[in-house]
């Protein structure tokens, strides 16, 4: 087992050296000096012109740039914003919560619906739940999801009254950030009512972001499922004399869940990108919003160290994701 | 009574004007303890049958019978619940492909234990100790190690002993086995005839013995049911119908063996192709390929005829000097 | 007892293919709403009853005809600066099919060729190019599309540069993928024993076979191409105003969530149709190559 997590985590560095040198090339591809793209129209005096060079080493060679890059990386030092002088990394911490508990509950949106949804529809193939089903998963990811978030937005915040239009959580409330988990920090609050605001805050945006994985588990769980039926120890388990239910849930779920979980583990990288717009439309104080605005605003210190640290995660969560599937995959865990 | 009792089986695929008839009107019965053995082509309907007579064929597949009983009771109006009960309990079958019938995300004793759990209950500890018992029935050495195997790290040899476990585990009156060592070495086929046949006469269990191996069926069948194209074209008791066949096909059949092509030339294969669904012949199936075909058996459908225990489709079935009766 | 017909002859491999397609409504439709797209940009200059630029200053924000305040004269309503809804809508066609239409040409193309290449010579070529690839999906993909774009300056040709890297990656898997299962078959064996040089090899006897996946894949292409560049209009960083591509006219549309719901609904409905008839399509071609995955 250690082996097997050890050569995975061994595949992954090359790929993280390159994501540092797309990041690292990022401003150097901009066309026009760096200083200059950076002050945008703002325009740079001679004094910051200097300052900004000796900071970011732009006198130096590139690949001596590059190293100073990589070991400030190495120390945790991702760079500080051009606007807010603030460490980069320290803004990520701060916003990442916010992100994480959207993308979570998206997730489980997604998760707790696509999977029964799925499993009934590869069960009760060529019916009318089925088609109804597929169609719907279709609809899901055909759509454009910032159009999807304003469309809930005129349908049950504009028309309806049901839910709030943006923000995490109402305004009249102050909750203290002891975990930066609004539905942790309402419910730790004594303010009264702060934690059915936040709630109420998060379900929309949840499910908009939730949509497209929703379409793509339910998909993906249904033709593994009917992938899986077909195969002859399910032949064996039905010829045991076991329950359909069984034969189902046991037998079948633990195969079918195999390649639906490499897909939810892929889905985090749609959720990142769907987050971008989600937040947007939601003015959900999280990283999507941060990264996008960022770049409206030119703070490329902010983009570079943000794609670096957003990919990097990602890696990571591919990695576990990898190493997940050899515990559920006996077959993965034995071979070489 | 027969053990098994069955009387014009079909099984029809897909609806419309051109439903596959992947098994035609075929009847066969199995007296308790006696070893039949289906004999056929690829294409045949032999595994279909049995499929049906387990009741495991799905829509769009469609079975239709006169009778279907087991031990006297009828099958087919039996509901799923109570034909469940009898499912892998008293009739069990095992498979033609061992490495890809048995479930890869579960160790070898759970499957068994499995079996066990459904039909006779118990504790783990009870049935932990029946599933060792089982495994050293059918052979397998260290079966203490082997239960927490899974699949994959067994041979082929193996798992076919332990799909045989999984299926005596619950004491079945009647075992089918569709093609059980086909997908074997030829080495571990021999042991593992020995291994069904042993405890066969062990239990005194009615076994059905599915395979196109013809030696095999000569060694281990008591009755033969030969089979082609969805259809019984003869049966009988093994001695008879090996010595005198009396239909076209099954002489065809055993002068392909190459034991009997000693003397010869070439080997004697049967010309032409087993009809697929869109190449139904008029008339007798087989009529394409064979030698003795006449305008009746190209026009008209033979039905089977003679006394129940030595059946024959044909109009014109060999004659004991081996040339049809014209 | 027997009632045998005529026997049956098999179909032409053409004939099956477009009897399972055809079988597939939504494929069907989809491919129907596909030819009305192309002849809407055909004749947008024709069937659109205004230019698309052209503000009508007594009209802002005016509501659909069948809504109070509505009128003919802009069936769909009108836009903040007094532009009619329809036109933008029809014009805006143009723009989301064509830049679809390069990027995944484009992306297609280039990538069938690295990943092929990667497939066929394997070694350090091989892992170089997939290193990169792995690179490219890392990163989320409208993150890199926007960062490309960050790059390259916000415009309608650039963002669909960006979607062009962007989609690569999928595509030189798929190709190399497919090659190096085919290259292990049979008849790749012998050509090569008969001396085909590698080009002829690669081009002319592996490609072929590849297809069929490559070709599902590049219709669902279409589709995400659509969204991402609609996505990048949104952000505004696609196309720029007064284009009217049907993403960019969602940019602004927040702020009218309360009063204009006209404004954000329609562009977003042309882009869900669009979509889904390609994915309706996709899925139909998917089906009809390969019928026994259907069944």
């Amino acid at each position: 087992m250690i082996a097997f997590i050890l050569k995975r985590l061994g595949m992954v560095i090359p790929t993280f050296i390159g994501i540092t040198l797309l990041t690292f090339s990022l401003i150097h591809m901009i066309p026009g000096d760096p200083i200059t793209v950076m002050a945008g129209e703002r325009g740079v005096s001679a004094e910051r012109r200097a300052e900004l060079e000796a900071l970011l080493g732009l006198d130096k060679p590139l690949y001596e740039q590059y190293f100073v890059y990589i070991s400030n990386i190495a120390q945790g030092d991702f760079g500080k914003s051009l606007i807010t002088r603030e460490p980069v990394l320290d803004e990520f911490l701060t916003l990442f919560p916010a992100t994480m508990e959207l993308s979570l509950f998206a997730a489980l949106f997604a998760i707790g619906l696509g999977l029964p949804l799925g499993i009934i529809a590869a069960v009760r193939r060529g019916s009318i739940f089925d088609h109804t089903v597929m169609s719907i998963s279709l609809a899901g990811y055909s759509m454009p999801i910032f159009w999807w978030g304003l469309l809930l937005i005129i349908l049950f915040s504009v028309t309806l009254g049901w839910t709030p239009v943006s923000g995490r959580i109402s305004a009249l409330y102050w909750v203290d950030t002891v975990t930066g988990f609004m539905l942790i920090d309402a419910w730790m609050s004594t303010e009264q009512g702060a934690f059915t605001s936040a709630v109420q805050h998060l379900i929309l945006p949840s499910i908009v972001l939730g949509t497209i994985p929703l379409a793509v588990v339910a998909r993906m769980t249904r033709s593994s499922m009917l992938e899986v039926l077909g195969e002859d120890f399910i032949r064996t388990a039905r010829a045991k004399g076991l329950s359909p239910l069984r034969v189902i849930m046991k037998h079948a779920l633990r195969n079918a869940l195999i390649p639906v979980v490499t897909v939810i583990g892929l889905q985090v990288g749609i959720l990142l990108s769907g987050a971008i717009l989600t937040e947007t439309i939601f003015a959900w104080p999280g990283i999507g919003r941060w990264l996008l605005e960022s770049i409206h605003r030119r703070d490329y210190q902010v983009v570079q160290g943000g794609i670096l640290i957003v990919a990097t995660m990602i890696i990571l969560i591919n990695l576990l994701v990898d190493v997940l599937y050899g515990v559920i995959n006996p077959r993965i865990r034995h071979s070489n | 009574m027969s053990l098994l009792d069955v009387k014009n089986l079909s099984v029809h695929f897909g609806t419309g004007d051109h439903p596959f008839k992947a098994v035609d009107q075929i009847s066969l019965t199995v007296e308790a303890g006696e070893v039949v053995g289906i004999v056929g082509e690829s294409g045949s309907g032999k595994s279909v049958s049995s499929l049906a007579v387990m009741g495991l064929i799905d829509f769009p597949g469609k079975v239709t019978a006169d009778a279907l009983a087991f031990e006297g009771q009828e099958l087919q109006t039996l509901s799923e619940n109570d034909r469940r009960k009898i499912t892998g309990k008293d009739i069990a079958m095992i498979f033609q492909e061992p490495m890809s019938s048995l479930n890869p995300c579960f160790t070898v004793g759970d499957q068994i234990m499995e079996a066990i759990e459904v039909h006779q209950g118990g504790s783990r500890k009870e049935r932990k100790a029946k599933a060792l018992a089982l495994l050293k029935q059918v052979g397998i050495p260290a079966p203490e190690s082997r239960m927490s195997a899974y699949p994959h790290q067994l041979s082929g040899g193996m798992s076919q002993r332990v799909m045989i476990a999984m299926a005596i585990a619950c004491d079945p009156k009647l075992l089918i086995a569709d093609e059980p060592t086909t997908a074997l070495d030829v080495t571990i086929q021999a042991q593992i005839i020995d291994l069904l046949l042993d405890l066969q006469r062990q239990k005194n269990m009615g076994l059905i013995l599915i395979t196109h191996d013809l030696a095999l069926v000569a060694e281990a069948a008591d009755r033969v049911v030969v089979m082609y194209a969805g259809q019984v074209v003869e049966t009988g008791r093994v001695d008879e119908l090996f010595r005198t066949p009396m239909h076209p096909y099954t002489q065809a059949l055993l002068n392909s063996m190459p034991e009997s092509a000693i003397g010869h030339k070439r080997l004697r294969a049967l010309g032409g192709v087993v009809p697929g669904a869109n190449d139904r012949p008029t008339g007798c199936l087989l009529s394409p390929r064979c030698e003795y075909a006449t305008d009746r058996c190209r026009t008209e459908a033979p039905i089977p005829s003679g006394p129940i225990e030595r059946q024959v489709r044909c109009f014109f079935p060999l004659s004991a000097s081996g040339s049809t009766a014209a | 007892m027997t009632t045998l017909s005529k026997p049956m002859a098999p179909p032409s491999p053409l004939r099956e293919f477009w009897s399972y397609f055809s079988a597939n409504r939504g494929a069907l439709i989809g491919l129907y709403y596909i030819i009305f797209l192309i002849l809407l940009i055909i004749f947008a200059d024709v069937i659109s009853p205004y230019h698309p630029y052209e503000q009508y200053r007594q009209s802002f924000l005016m509501p659909p005809v069948w809504e109070a305040g509505g009128s003919w004269a802009h069936i769909l309503g009108t836009d903040d600066v007094g532009r009619d809804m329809l036109s933008r809508l029809i014009h805006g066609a143009r723009y989301s099919m064509l830049a679809g239409a390069m990027v995944v040409t484009l992306s297609l193309i280039i990538g069938i060729v690295l990943g092929v290449l990667a497939g066929f010579y394997r070694g350090t070529f091989e892992v170089v190019i997939m290193r990169i690839a792995d690179v490219m999906l890392a990163v989320p993909s409208l993150l890199l599309a926007i960062a490309v774009v960050a790059v390259l300056g916000p415009s309608l040709l650039n963002a669909a540069m960006a979607i062009v890297v962007v989609s690569m990656p999928h595509y030189i898997r798929l190709a190399r993928a497919s090659t190096i299962s085919e290259m292990s078959k049979d008849y790749v064996i012998s050509s090569r024993v008969a001396g085909a040089s590698s080009f002829r090899l690669m081009f002319v006897a592996v490609l072929p076979n590849c297809m069929a996946p490559l070709i599902v894949q590049a219709t669902l292409g279409f589709s995400n191409a659509i969204l991402d560049m609609a996505a990048l209009g949104f952000v505004g960083l696609g196309a720029q105003p007064p284009i009217p591509e049907w993403g960019s006219m969602l940019a602004d549309a927040r702020q009218f969530v309360q009063s204009a719901w006209w404004v954000v609904t329609f562009p977003g409905v042309m882009i869900l149709t669009t979509v889904l008839a390609f994915n309706l399509m996709g899925d139909g071609l998917r089906d009809a190559l390969d019928p026994k995955l259907k069944q």
